[in-house]
């Protein structure tokens, strides 16, 4: 049984000897060239819409108006920032203004 | 026309000379390519893709290693590019028959027949290709180079940027693995 196994798997394991190349259909190359043409204008209707006057303008456009969105909310919170920092200072001075007068309260008997 | 006279004029995106180099390694590229992909149709895809690749990357190809030496590798990465594809579309497809959406995938694929192999041979090799299906991806692609490319392991080694021996011993690993695999297929059968 297993002597027979082992001649299945070796007749399978040589199965590929003496294998011939394949090659493929005939008009290889014009099928080739065919499809870079079809690549090749695909890109070139995308670098062309890119390029319309137009497209470029409103793309250059959408930037600005981003950075200047970018720079506006910065600003903003800049600004906002400074308030709470102000107020924070306004409140730690008056914490160490009323603290001791109310250590000192409390500690008269 | 030698090589470097050819890869001078591809350089230059020259119809001809790019005609030349297709028509040269096209059987090379096909043949390597089926026997790792196992489908007539992908093959023919994945070696129109690889020309495409020389077209577009010759300028960067700095000759220090022989023409087709850089195809089987660009070959090889293309190769490997389709499978991890076609296992992400499998993947896909096997989340959406979980929910109901697509029920045509769950269907293996037939034998593949070689169109090389010997009618004699024929139903063995299936077998094999079927075993060789289910290496290791280092594994498959030296067995696939050293038996259907009949390449030497230098070449392979080169090909795949490792020693001889390190081809030797994945070649050897192959060998053992596929020999397991078989005899699962031959026992199935018999039972």
């Amino acid at each position: 049984m297993d002597q027979h196994l082992d001649k299945k798997i070796d007749e399978a394991m040589q199965s590929l000897d003496g294998i011939e190349k394949a090659s493929p259909r005939p008009f290889f190359f014009t099928r080739l060239e065919a499809r870079m043409q079809r690549e090749k204008s695909r890109w070139e209707v995308i670098s062309s819409f890119v390029a319309k006057p137009i497209v470029a303008f409103a793309c250059i456009c959408l930037i600005i108006m981003i950075n200047v969105a970018v720079i506006l909310s910065s600003a903003n919170s800049k600004n906002l920032t400074d308030q709470q920092n102000s107020e924070q200072a306004t409140a730690d001075e008056y914490n160490s203004l009323s603290a001791p007068l109310y250590e000192f309260v409390n500690s008269t008997p | 026309m030698n090589e470097s006279e050819l890869i001078a004029l591809v350089k230059k995106k020259d119809r001809e000379a790019f005609k030349v180099i297709v028509e040269t390694w096209q059987n090379m590229v096909f043949n390597t390519a089926i026997g790792f992909l196992q489908n007539a149709e992908d093959a023919e895809d994945t070696a129109q893709e690889v020309f495409m690749q020389v077209f577009e990357s010759v300028s960067s190809f700095k000759e220090e290693s022989k023409i087709s030496t850089w195809i089987y590798r660009i070959t090889v990465s293309k190769c490997l590019d389709h499978l991890r594809k076609k296992k992400r579309k499998k993947r896909f497809a096997f989340i959406q028959s979980l929910y109901g959406k697509n029920d045509s995938l769950m269907i293996d694929p037939p034998d593949f027949f070689h169109p090389g192999v010997k009618v004699e041979n024929k139903e063995n090799a299936a077998l094999l290709f079927k075993a060789i299906e289910k290496l290791p991806v280092n594994q498959k692609m030296a067995f696939v180079l050293n038996k259907i490319e009949n390449l030497s392991y230098r070449e392979i080694g080169e090909i795949m940027n490792s020693s001889e021996s390190a081809v030797d011993s994945l070649l050897q690993r192959a060998k053992k693995n596929l020999q397991s695999t078989l005899k699962e297929y031959y026992l199935l059968l018999d039972s």
